[in-house]
């Protein structure tokens, strides 16, 4: 591929699913990646990594020379909502503020589409938290749907291992907005390094919402498993989740996640933005078997 | 270029600072002029020239007099150094009537206009309010910063900036009072709840000097060392600098072009001589009332109703679980202290805000007849310890705002006649929304130890915000009273408009920030013109 202008691209989160992901495909199409971690030194290609940690001192010039900025790093273990606002959503904040002040000219911060306006989340209300500052700094969010495809890692592996429990659960209501990985991080080099990304935000999903039951069926296809799905009550469930919680029981799924599941947004949001530059996101679940296969 | 500005608030002083970059402009101000009368300015002086605890008890008694209760609204009218002086007739008020209840007093004469006595709430609008603006915010951020630079500020990193960006280096604020404070670490403790019912909370930002600030207690009845900002401290220092001229006494009557340029036509106001003043380019700041009044006569807008709009106010009393420690107002700052933020989409627009504000003297004075006797000295006591007021707004779209009708005047001397009175578009939607600004409260109140008194939750009388505006506002091809992006009104090319009269709407964001940011703008591009 013939070499493009050398735009200087950070990302972070650069050790995660899709931060690793996106710097990879920048470095293919000629750019130079400044990969940010929580410890300096290289990464798995041997390339520097620059220190910059979610909630931790920002050091001087860690910007320097990076025109474009990926946001990508989320701290998912901290389980106390104050101390996950203080890391991440200040943490982020702090970053943005940082970012803009040393002549980063463009933000691409990575939100969910657990964000909505009128969520009751904790990771999407800190999340839209996050998306505010950036949106008055007149830069951009984008709202990954549930992100399928690629190697197996993050949710799709989650949900691998759940399609090959004894009998799947299932939520009646709970519809999901779709996205494969590759589509995802395509647009996000392409918000990165892209000359008219205007501000605001980009849902990266396909628009046509898939019931959860559809997407546990073709995952468990996918994976070869034969087991039934079970519709499940999700209040009672929440209910016990959150009170395990609050006596400490360590569990493998949160409430927090399962009220993510069952109250999902409504629309993919920025589909008019999204169209204009181009992005495009395969219907589910085209790609799905080609992560497995390829295992 | 030789440019007059009509007016001496917040738009005139934003639109000077913009002109007085450039030392080939000649700027001539001229306003009515109103100013604080001798006795009580000299109070002022004593005391600005001490420290509180020499400050003599006489003149403390004469600047701390608390606001007046009028029949507009259950909020009293603001004393200024125990002046009326802001909102005084001196002669600006001429012929100005309003219908029923609405506030009258809407047209400023002192030197300064309102921002003698304005609560210093100091806000960049959010980006998204401009979505019905035919300009970005991004082309008011530099005038924004520069506004921000030339005033005192005080302002912190905090929630808030998430809709109102920290644009500019400010001051810490001076510290809280126990309620606000009490306020403000309960939504830290609980702000992922609060949040999810739709509240965020900050501290107030404010045109103050907050490393400065003694913290005596004055704020809301005048600031004896003048460290909240007014637009007169600005004019002061300009003329001081020599970058400007100043007039006061004259009221201007009717504005017009010619062959010869702008001009505007003035009474003298201790003479009643009429002159006609010209410049090159001529701003109108005279407020968004006054300012309609002058273009509407000078157009021959007679008769028919101009509709303003109005960030309609409500005041909230809020009832605290714990009580504060004392009822006083000394050792601390009264001005707004915090801001309750509730958005009602996701883009930031529709956003309603209240100003949390401590105990002052005026609540004690405010306090029903029967609570005052010694008997029930300890149950107001008890009940004033629990109290913070908070001043509400809400944005144009979802206020009734008012409609001004002017007519001829007697004489080419007089100023038009103004009729303040309820607008015919008024839909009831502000009730509406009160009801679910109070739901989100009741929702959030065991989080923070604090609940609004719904029975004296209240909407004030039209007028009463000081917040309207938009008479001839701004349109990218406007048409009718409609400006374009600099102010003017067909068929003037050298009279613009830079007051809150261009606003096409006006946030619950408080508001003189952006006026004086816009009005720098216009100014601003006046010099980039006439540099090409």
């Amino acid at each position: 591929m013939a070499r493009q202008k050398r735009t200087t691209v950070g990302v972070t989160g650069a050790g995660g699913y899709l931060g690793g992901a996106v710097s990879s495909l920048l470095r293919e199409k000629g750019y130079d990646v400044v990969e940010y971690r929580r410890s300096a030194g290289e990464d798995e290609m041997g390339l520097p990594v620059r220190k910059l940690e979610l909630g931790a001192p920002i050091e001087p010039h860690v910007f320097d020379g990076v025109r474009s900025l990926v946001l990508a790093a989320w701290d998912l273990t901290e389980t106390n909502s104050a101390k996950s606002w203080e890391r991440n959503v200040e943490g982020s904040k702090r970053i943005v503020a940082a970012a803009r002040a040393a002549g980063v000219s463009r933000i691409v911060f990575v939100s969910s589409m657990s964000a909505y306006y009128g969520t009751h989340q904790n990771y999407g209300l800190m999340k839209l938290a996050v998306e505010r500052a950036v949106l008055e700094a007149d830069q951009i969010v984008v709202r990954p749907g549930l992100v399928y495809g690629g190697t197996p890692g993050g949710m799709t592996l989650t949900l691998s291992r759940l399609a090959q429990l004894p009998v799947i659960p299932v939520f009646r209501g709970a519809n999901l907005f779709t996205a494969h990985v590759d589509d995802v991080v395509g647009a996000l080099a392409t918000l990165a390094v892209g000359r008219d990304a205007a501000s605001g935000v980009v849902g990266l999903a396909n628009a046509a919402p898939v019931p959860f039951k559809a997407i546990m069926r073709a995952v468990g296809d996918a994976v070869g498993s034969s087991a039934r799905t079970m519709d499940i009550p999700w209040r009672p469930l929440l209910l016990l989740l959150q009170t395990l919680e609050k006596v400490g029981v360590p569990l493998p799924v949160r409430s927090d996640s399962l009220l993510g599941l069952v109250r999902p947004a409504r629309e993919v949001p920025g589909q008019d933005l999204a169209a204009s530059l181009g992005l495009a996101f395969r219907p589910f679940p085209d790609g799905l078997e080609e992560s497995f296969e390829s295992k | 270029m030789k440019v007059l500005i009509i007016g001496a608030g917040p738009a005139a002083a934003g639109a000077a600072l913009a002109l007085s970059a450039d030392p080939d402009v000649v700027v001539r101000v001229i306003d009515v002029g109103g100013r604080l009368e001798p006795d009580n300015d000299a109070a002022r002086l004593r005391m600005a020239a001490t420290e509180p605890a020499q400050w003599s008890p006489s003149d403390v008694r004469i600047v701390s007099q608390v606001a007046q209760r009028t029949e507009e609204s259950p909020l009293p009218e603001k004393r200024n150094f125990g002046s009326d002086f802001p909102f005084h007739d001196f002669g600006q008020l001429a012929g100005v009537s309003g219908e029923g209840t609405v506030n009258t007093h809407v047209v400023s004469g002192a030197y300064g206009g309102f921002s003698n006595t304005w609560g210093a709430q100091t806000m960049v609008y959010s980006a998204a309010s401009f979505n019905d603006w035919p300009f970005p915010r991004s082309e008011l951020e530099a005038d924004y910063r520069a506004i921000l630079s030339q005033i005192p500020y005080a302002a912190e990193q905090d929630d808030l900036a998430e809709y109102h960006p920290l644009w500019g280096d400010a001051d810490n604020l001076p510290s809280l009072s126990e309620n606000s404070q009490m306020i403000l670490d309960a939504y830290r403790r609980h702000r992922v709840q609060v949040r999810r019912h739709g509240v965020i909370i900050g501290k107030a930002r404010l045109a103050l000097r907050g490393a400065a600030c003694v913290s005596c207690g004055l704020c809301m009845t005048g600031c004896p060392y003048s460290y909240v900002y007014s637009a007169s401290q600005t004019f002061d220092q300009l003329i001081a600098d020599k970058k400007i001229t100043y007039e006061g006494g004259y009221v201007a009557l009717r504005l017009g072009e010619n062959d010869d340029g702008p001009f505007v036509d003035t009474r003298n106001v201790a003479t009643g001589e009429i002159e006609t003043m010209r410049a090159d380019k001529i701003l109108v700041a005279c407020g968004a009332i006054g300012t309609t009044r002058l273009v509407g006569s000078s157009l021959d807008v007679f008769a028919q109703p101009i509709h303003f709009q109005e960030s309609a106010q409500f005041v909230m009393p809020f009832a605290s679980i714990r009580a504060h420690s004392a009822v006083t107002q000394d050792n601390s700052f009264t001005l707004n202290q915090f801001n309750m933020l509730l958005p009602f989409d996701e883009a930031g627009k529709d956003l309603v805000q209240i100003h949390g504000y401590p105990y002052n003297d005026a609540m004690d004075d405010a306090v029903p007849q029967i609570l005052k006797t010694p008997a029930m000295r300890t149950i107001r006591a008890t009940l004033l310890k629990r109290l913070t007021v908070g001043l509400g707004y809400l944005p144009s779209w979802w206020s009734p705002g008012f409609d001004v009708t002017l007519e001829r005047p007697a004489s080419s001397g007089d100023l038009a006649p103004v009729r303040v009175g309820p607008s015919a578009l008024d839909t009831g939607q502000s009730s509406k929304r009160l009801r679910q600004v109070n739901a989100r409260l009741l929702r959030v109140a065991p989080f923070l130890g604090v609940a609004p008194v719904l029975p004296m939750v209240s909407l004030s009388a039209p007028g009463k915000s000081y917040h309207f505006g938009g008479s001839f506002p701004h349109a990218t091809n406007p048409s009718g009273r409609e400006s374009d992006v600099l102010g003017r009104v067909d068929p003037w090319r050298s009279i613009h408009l830079v007051d809150a009269s261009v606003f096409p709407t006006v946030s619950a964001t408080t508001f003189t920030l952006t006026i004086m940011a816009n009005a720098h703008r216009i100014a601003r591009s006046l010099l980039e013109d006439r540099h090409g």
